[in-house]
């Protein structure tokens, strides 16, 4: 089965650029994209990933409306996604995001690199780490 | 015989009398023999002696005198003679006299007229005088004589024990008074001296009460007593100063007269405590003046149950509370302005932010898609689109790099920095083993001297700092040239040697001073201070790539943790940047470290 990973982003660019980064890096998973914190909760809540819950996510904490780290909050109190693995994005290294982050429970907090070069190996060793090697979430548990 | 020579005399009266007795006297008056006084002068002062009492002989002879003085000398009392009305009366002036014998003729001045002069003076007015004549005289004489107050007459020849007899009542008579003078003297000097005793207690007294009363008087405080409903009873005159009304007008004046509306019910509630004896703690309260203005005084207060009274001290606090309210609503004011700082804070925080994030994706999504079309699908471009795109993706990098220094600047310049232990050794080898990559591709040396010490700082920054340096260390050399850095501290003092060219102030107490020296181009001495202004270069770009940011970072970030920053450089010669911290006082100097 295709690993999925959800990838929660709003800035279109930012998107295709991971995706850019994905097809360098030729990582087999497939990232299906959200654009906010509602669509996030809802794709994970409602089940309307086909296929189950994704190997793991990749939240952008700057979302309108409901922020990356609501989310965070959200999913840590869902019985079955607690051990689901959430990589937050950000653009900057601000020390009390960061925190704040890790308080609720992140697996692993990343700033965009400000070149593809840079994203591409980013995305290579998050994908290694965390798609490849980390046991995939056991559903429903 | 003595009274038989004293009545041979007085009946040779008639007879032989001098020629100026006869002119002035009627033949009455006549010389004596020269007589022995009674020891006695005249004008001398005659005493009381011995309890003796003064009896005075008027006659001019002297012979009858001497007469007289034989009779009376048994009395035992003190014989006084005069020889004429006129002694007489000098006598008089000076002494007492029990009683006066008098000759009624005398020359000059007979008895009758000495008698009347007597009698007109207070000090002799009730003196006793017994009037000696002779038996042929006329009843007219006599009286004459009692009109002018004689007590009696005695007539020639003169009986001796009747004269010793009636002489007798008048010395024990005149005893008797002197006595009962006496008593009534003595008794008068010891209501007297009561009188002056209680006389010196009431002084005492009063002067005791008046010192007091002076208190009251001159206290600055307000003092007063009152009754238990309230009424001021007597108030002292610093309530006039203080409230403008005088104390005929305070009199009998309550709480609600005088107190400030809204305090009433506090002074209500103090004077029920009062009136049921129980005490009442300082407080304070606003007064009318009469003016209508009022007054902020501070109370005390103390209740007597027994009188009835309350003891009531006041002060005139009203400048201290002013200050206060003053105080207060600058305090206010401040809050106000430093909750309109935090709010100015909070707004650059949230500016920051949005500049990290909203600036920095267009940045990110400018240099990621140029470098997306230099790869892979790059064949489809010509030399010059590739290069365009090149630079197109490098002004994005070098922008966000700006970036991202400009908001590091905003962070050292603003963030709370508390200080803590900071163990430079750790904070290099973190720096160091950061930058492996780099210090591999340019073949760089990185010595440091340990131990290096510890600084009262803020960790993140001092890491920030010396990362900066190092990083310039690295980037500044000659091409191809391999740079070497080296890194070392020392201890300085207050008063310890002073940087070339540097005229920060210096950190108070002890300090450690971190040195960090290259191998680099170095710096021309002119420029040694401007390199840490914002956004200084002093070099273009293409040659050594750099924002401008990275030394006013140091300084702004030092000079936040109360150190200062400077350097030793010559072109060519490479630099030595040195950086001052607070020595960290729980750690022992530098050298004395253990590794």
């Amino acid at each position: 089965m295709e690993n999925k990973i959800l990838h929660v982003e709003d800035n279109p660019d930012d998107v295709m650029l991971m995706n850019l980064a994905f097809n360098r890096a030729g990582i087999a998973a497939r990232l299906h994209v959200v654009n906010d914190g509602d669509e996030a909760i809802a794709a994970l809540g409602s089940g309307s990933l086909n296929g189950g819950p994704p190997v793991c996510v990749l939240l952008d904490v700057k979302l309108p409306r409901v922020s990356g780290l609501e989310v965070l909050a959200w999913i840590r109190n869902q019985p079955n996604l607690r051990r689901l693995p959430v990589i937050l994005l950000t653009s900057s290294s601000q020390t009390s995001d960061i925190n704040r982050a890790y308080d609720l429970g992140a697996n692993s907090f990343l700033v965009k690199p400000p070149d593809l070069d840079s994203l591409t190996k980013l995305v290579k060793t998050v994908a290694h780490y965390w798609v490849q090697t980390n046991v995939r979430p056991v559903a429903n548990a | 015989m003595k009274i038989a020579k004293l009545a041979t005399a007085e009946s040779a009266h008639e007879t032989a009398s001098s020629p100026k007795a006869v002119t002035q006297q009627n033949g009455s008056g006549h010389m004596l023999n020269p007589l022995q006084k009674n020891g006695v002068d005249n004008g001398k002062h005659i005493g009381k002696l011995n309890g003796k009492v003064n009896i005075l002989l008027v006659d001019d002879r002297k012979d009858k005198l001497l007469a007289l003085n034989a009779i009376l000398t048994p009395l035992g009392q003190n014989l006084v003679e005069a020889h004429s009305g006129k002694e007489a009366l000098r006598l008089l002036l000076k002494n007492e006299f029990a009683v006066i014998l008098m000759d009624v003729s005398m020359p000059t001045m007979d008895g009758f007229e000495t008698a009347a002069l007597i009698r007109k003076r207070p000090s002799s007015e009730h003196t006793p005088i017994i009037f000696v004549t002779s038996i042929g005289n006329s009843p007219n004489q006599m009286y004459q004589g009692y009109s002018l107050g004689a007590v009696d007459y005695i007539l020639t020849p003169i009986v001796p024990e009747v004269l010793r007899a009636k002489v007798g009542v008048f010395v024990e008579l005149w005893r008797k008074t002197e006595h009962i003078k006496q008593q009534a003297e003595r008794l008068r000097e010891v209501e007297e001296a009561e009188h002056r005793r209680r006389l010196a207690e009431a002084e005492d007294k009063l002067e005791t009460e008046t010192k007091r009363n002076r208190f009251f008087t001159l206290a600055l405080d307000l003092l007063g007593i009152g009754d238990f409903d309230g009424h001021l009873l007597q108030v002292n005159p610093a309530w006039e100063k203080v409230l403008g009304f005088t104390e005929e007008e305070l009199r009998g004046v309550t709480p609600d007269q005088l107190v400030h509306p809204q305090d009433l019910a506090m002074i209500v509630e103090r004077v029920q405590m009062l009136k049921n004896g129980l005490p009442v703690e300082y407080f304070e309260l606003r007064c009318r003046h009469k003016d209508g203005s009022y007054r902020w005084i501070g109370w005390t207060a103390a209740p007597f149950p027994a009188e009835k009274l309350i003891y009531i001290f006041g002060r005139n606090v009203t400048a201290r509370k002013e200050a206060e309210e003053k105080i207060l609503h600058l305090n206010g004011e401040l809050e106000k302005r430093i909750a309109a700082l935090t709010e100015v804070n909070r707004e650059l925080e949230t500016f920051n932010y949005s500049i990290s994030h909203d600036l920095r994706a267009p940045l990110r999504s400018m240099s990621g898609f140029a470098q997306a079309l230099m790869d892979g699908e790059a064949s489809r471009l010509g030399a010059q689109e590739a290069d365009y795109v090149r630079r197109i993706a490098n002004s994005a990098r070098r922008m966000d790099t700006l970036l991202q220094d400009l908001l590091e600047y905003s962070r050292v310049a603003r963030a709370s920095m508390p200080p803590a232990s900071v163990n430079l050794d750790g904070v290099i080898t973190e720096i160091v083993s950061l930058r492996e990559r780099e210090i591999e591709q340019s073949k760089a040396r990185i010595e440091v001297r340990s131990p290096l010490g510890s600084v009262s700082a803020h960790s993140p920054t001092v890491q920030q700092i010396l990362a900066n340096l190092i990083d310039n260390g690295m980037k500044f050399v000659v091409k191809d040239q391999q740079p070497h850095i080296s890194i070392w501290t020392e201890t300085v003092t207050a008063d310890g040697h002073a940087a070339n060219g540097d005229n920060a102030p210096r950190p108070p107490s002890p300090a450690i001073r971190i040195w960090v020296e290259d191998n680099g181009i170095g710096i021309e001495k002119e420029f040694h201070e401007k390199i840490f202004g914002l956004f200084e270069r002093l070099h273009p770009s293409h040659a050594f790539p750099g924002t401008g940011l990275g030394l006013a970072i140091v300084r702004k970030g030092v000079e936040r943790m109360g150190g200062r920053v400077g350097l030793e450089s010559q072109p060519e010669h490479g630099s030595r940047f040195w950086v001052e911290l607070p020595v960290d006082a729980a750690q022992k100097p530098t050298d004395k470290l253990p590794d």
